[in-house]
């Protein structure tokens, strides 16, 4: 009797583990939408938005602290990873399921779908690694970097990856092409956020700032050499840049102040845009910017700076991934 | 006060010292409790509106630095510290991060504040290294954090305040415990006095004083112990005195017949009687001496009857026959004394009893009847009644004063004490008779008339044929 009811008892557990362990379905996302997908940390949800319609179609509650996403080349397969997860889990977006599994370990913070050699560049915090992965899943090789690594920017034209490390105040360089370390150079603290200005061989750095003191300005340094050129000022907090037809467009989440430069530096427009927005991208000449605080997403035209249009996201929108059509 | 270690005093003394005490301390946790919860409430309270007043002043956008300037003049002027922080690495924003600092505001503090709601706090803050309390108010632009107002105000204050309270308590505390403590004393001690004073009465009863009286007017549970122990002493001291003249009565009644056959014989032995009046000393001797035998012979049935061991054995009894041949043998000394006797029975009355015995009820009630009767009449009748059989013994005798009627049944009592023993009674006949009656289920009641004669009556169930 006893061992019978055991029996029964094991068999349920087991049902409770593996249904919980067996791949969630999520609803669908279809394969010929243009979308974008916020990634929210504090409700560790993504968030899909419809750029055509500029609404949000539909919510997906993960049930891992995802930080980041990566879209594959072929539209479908979104990548997530988090500090605290185990793994990096790949999911089809028109399936709505989890499709693979990379064993990497916690730690991974960042993630980048490189140019060059169609690599994916995981940013590794545990290791202070930036480890290389093909697209199936194979590490292929990897490169030590300072302490806490966290932003990296590729140089398209030179094949170069430039590494900022959060706590160091050095710059890790990587020859993407002979997969090793170059010489670095001293930057400031607090590091975060970069531009490439490939032309003029200058590396605009951005930051948050060291103990109470609140990073104020742009660091411009000579992307070869390291030597420290010039500050530009952007209160407050500068930490996200995208580079377009001669114009910088930086984020400040300090102030939520979204900036349009010339190349110069100098100021050319300003707004502010949602609630402590630490994430931008570009698409078709519209910035789409998430509001960490405010819980939402701003469509900007990025000719004139005006917000086109506000939609609600899941809670603490942390990156922005895009998939155009 | 001394007590020993069994007294019930020390015992009420220590329960109501441990009451007192005990709600003393309870009420002194629970008032510190309630005063804390009020007056820390309200701190938070004042700390909240403060806080809210200073935040109107707020009107949207950065922080100016006019604004800045406000609450640092406020905050100089006022008791509570004040300040105002717009850094937003102070206020967490930096928060996913993972940023190496230590913030103002937590990450869940700083949810709290984006929603619009006030966070206080009370502990320990590594920031101003002590105890605080302390509230914060958002400065929300839309849904921008643009800063705080932080107000606090070291717990070392409100302890101070809680301090005082305690000394002020624990004075009124001591003081009231004090006076508590004596009204108690005086209390157990009123209370356990009646106690003490019955064990030193009952100690002076066993050594055989049973004069004590306690007084105590109280009417509670030990007032009316204090009324039985009165009642039982003397209660004791009447069966004692009971007992002392029972045994004085013995003696007495033993000597007179002792010191008549001593002084007779002694008479005889000596040889100063002479010869023909010897046979009249010696039956002088015998009379006596069946004296004695009646005297023993009646106290050893008394005592037999008091502790039960008389037996009487219960037959179908003719009650008219048995009265018939008992009163034969008195119908001559009846005549002697001149005493006219009228006797009326009824036969069919049947009994069950023991012949023997309601005989010697008989004797005994006719012996005392022609004893006090001289020159009188006798008059016996037995009837039938309603709940059985009833005789009437009655005399025109002496009779007995009022006053001696309830003691008339008492062993050795005679109404007129000094009486001569000359007719033989022993004084021990109608409390034999009582006895004998009430084994057989009946009563005996006495009637009398001082001068004009006496009735006894005697009640018997009979027996249904």
């Amino acid at each position: 009797m006893m061992r019978s009811l055991l029996k029964v008892v094991i068999f349920l557990v087991a049902v409770f583990f593996l249904s919980s362990c067996s791949n969630k379905g999520y609803p669908p996302i279809q394969e010929d939408r243009s979308i974008a997908a916020t990634v929210n940390i504090k409700d560790k949800s993504l968030s899909f938005i419809d750029l055509d319609k500029m609404e949000k179609m539909l919510d997906w509650e993960m049930d891992k602290p995802y930080t980041g996403a990566i879209i594959f080349p072929d539209g479908d397969t979104i990548l997530l990873y988090g500090k605290q997860v185990e793994t990096v889990d790949l999911y089809s977006l028109k399936r709505g399921q989890k499709i693979d599994s990379w064993k990497t370990g916690k730690g991974i913070v960042n993630g980048k779908l490189l140019q060059v050699g169609s690599e994916i560049a995981l940013v590794d915090q545990d290791l202070n690694k930036i480890r290389f992965f093909n697209l199936e899943g194979e590490e292929l090789w990897k490169v030590s970097t300072e302490l806490n690594p966290l932003t990296i920017l590729e140089a398209e034209k030179e094949k170069k990856l430039f590494v900022l490390s959060f706590n160091k105040e050095q710059l890790t360089v990587i020859d993407l092409v002979k997969k090793e370390k170059m010489a670095g150079y001293p930057i400031h603290p607090s590091a975060a956020g970069a531009w490439l200005n490939e032309e003029k061989g200058e590396i605009w750095i951005g930051g948050h700032g060291t103990g109470a003191e609140i990073e104020r300005d742009i660091h411009v340094y000579d992307s070869i050499s390291g030597n420290f050129k010039r500050k530009i000022p952007a209160p407050s907090m500068p930490i996200n840049f995208i580079g377009n037809h001669n114009h910088v467009f930086v984020l400040s989440h300090g102030t939520s102040k979204l900036y349009q430069l010339d190349e110069d530096g100098n100021v050319l427009g300003s707004i502010v845009v949602g609630a402590n927005p630490f994430e931008m991208l570009l698409v078709d000449n519209q910035l789409i910017i998430a509001g960490y605080d405010s819980n939402d997403l701003h469509i900007v035209d990025s000719e004139n700076l005006k917000i086109i249009k506000t939609i609600s996201v899941g809670n603490g929108p942390f990156q922005i991934v895009v998939r155009e059509r | 006060m001394t007590f020993n270690m069994d007294s019930i005093a020390k015992k009420l003394w220590l329960t109501i010292t441990a009451a007192i005490v005990v709600t003393i301390i309870y009420s002194y946790f629970l008032s510190y409790l309630f005063y804390e919860k009020l007056y820390v409430e309200n701190v938070e309270e004042n700390l909240l509106e403060e806080g809210h007043r200073l935040a109107a002043e707020y009107e949207g956008g950065p922080l100016t630095d006019e604004l800045k300037d406000r609450i640092d003049w406020y905050s100089s002027k006022s008791e509570t510290e004040i300040f105002i922080v717009s850094n937003p690495r102070e206020l967490s924003a930096c928060l996913p991060f993972d940023i190496d600092y230590e913030t103002l505001i937590s990450g869940t503090e700083r949810e709290k504040l984006l929603k619009g709601k006030p966070v206080q706090k009370i502990g320990y803050e590594e920031r101003f290294d002590r105890k605080i309390m302390a509230v914060v108010i958002p400065l929300l632009d839309e849904n921008r954090l643009e800063g705080i107002i932080y107000l606090y105000i070291p717990l070392a204050k409100i302890s101070e305040v809680m301090t005082d309270f305690a000394y002020l308590w624990m004075i009124a505390g001591i003081l009231f415990l004090v006076i508590a403590i004596f009204t108690g004393t005086m209390l157990v001690r009123k209370l356990t006095k009646p106690l003490i004073d019955m064990k030193d009465a009952a100690e002076k009863v066993s050594l055989g004083d049973y004069s004590v009286k306690i007084t105590n007017d109280s009417m509670d549970e030990i007032g009316q112990l204090a009324q039985a122990f009165n009642h039982m002493a003397s209660s004791i001291q009447k069966e004692d005195e009971r007992k002392k003249e029972f045994l004085a009565n013995v003696s007495h009644e033993l000597r007179t017949p002792i010191s008549y056959i001593k002084g007779y014989s002694d008479a005889l032995h000596t040889g100063i009687i002479k010869e023909e009046d010897q046979s009249k000393y010696l039956s002088l001797i015998h009379r006596e001496a069946g004296r004695m035998e009646r005297l023993v012979g009646d106290l050893l049935d008394l005592s037999k009857l008091d502790s039960n061991e008389f037996k009487i054995e219960k037959t179908p009894l003719p009650l008219g026959q048995l009265i018939e041949d008992s009163v034969q043998k008195y119908i001559l000394k009846m005549r002697e004394k001149e005493i006219e006797f009228n006797y009326e029975v009824d036969p069919d009355i049947i009994i069950n009893g023991d012949a023997g015995r309601i005989e010697q009820v008989l004797q005994n009630i006719l012996d005392n009847s022609i004893r006090y009767t001289d020159k009188g009449r006798i008059t016996l009748k037995m009837f039938k009644t309603y709940s059985g059989c009833s005789i009437e013994i009655t005399d025109t005798g002496v009779g007995i004063p009022a006053e001696d009627m309830d003691k008339i049944k008492q062993r050795f009592f005679r109404v007129n004490r000094a009486r001569t023993r000359k007719d033989g009674g022993t004084g021990l006949g109608l409390a034999i008779a009582e006895k004998l009656i009430s084994l057989h289920g009946g009563t005996l009641n006495i009637d009398s008339q001082l001068g004009k004669g006496t009735m006894v009556q005697i009640n018997l169930p009979v027996l249904d044929i």
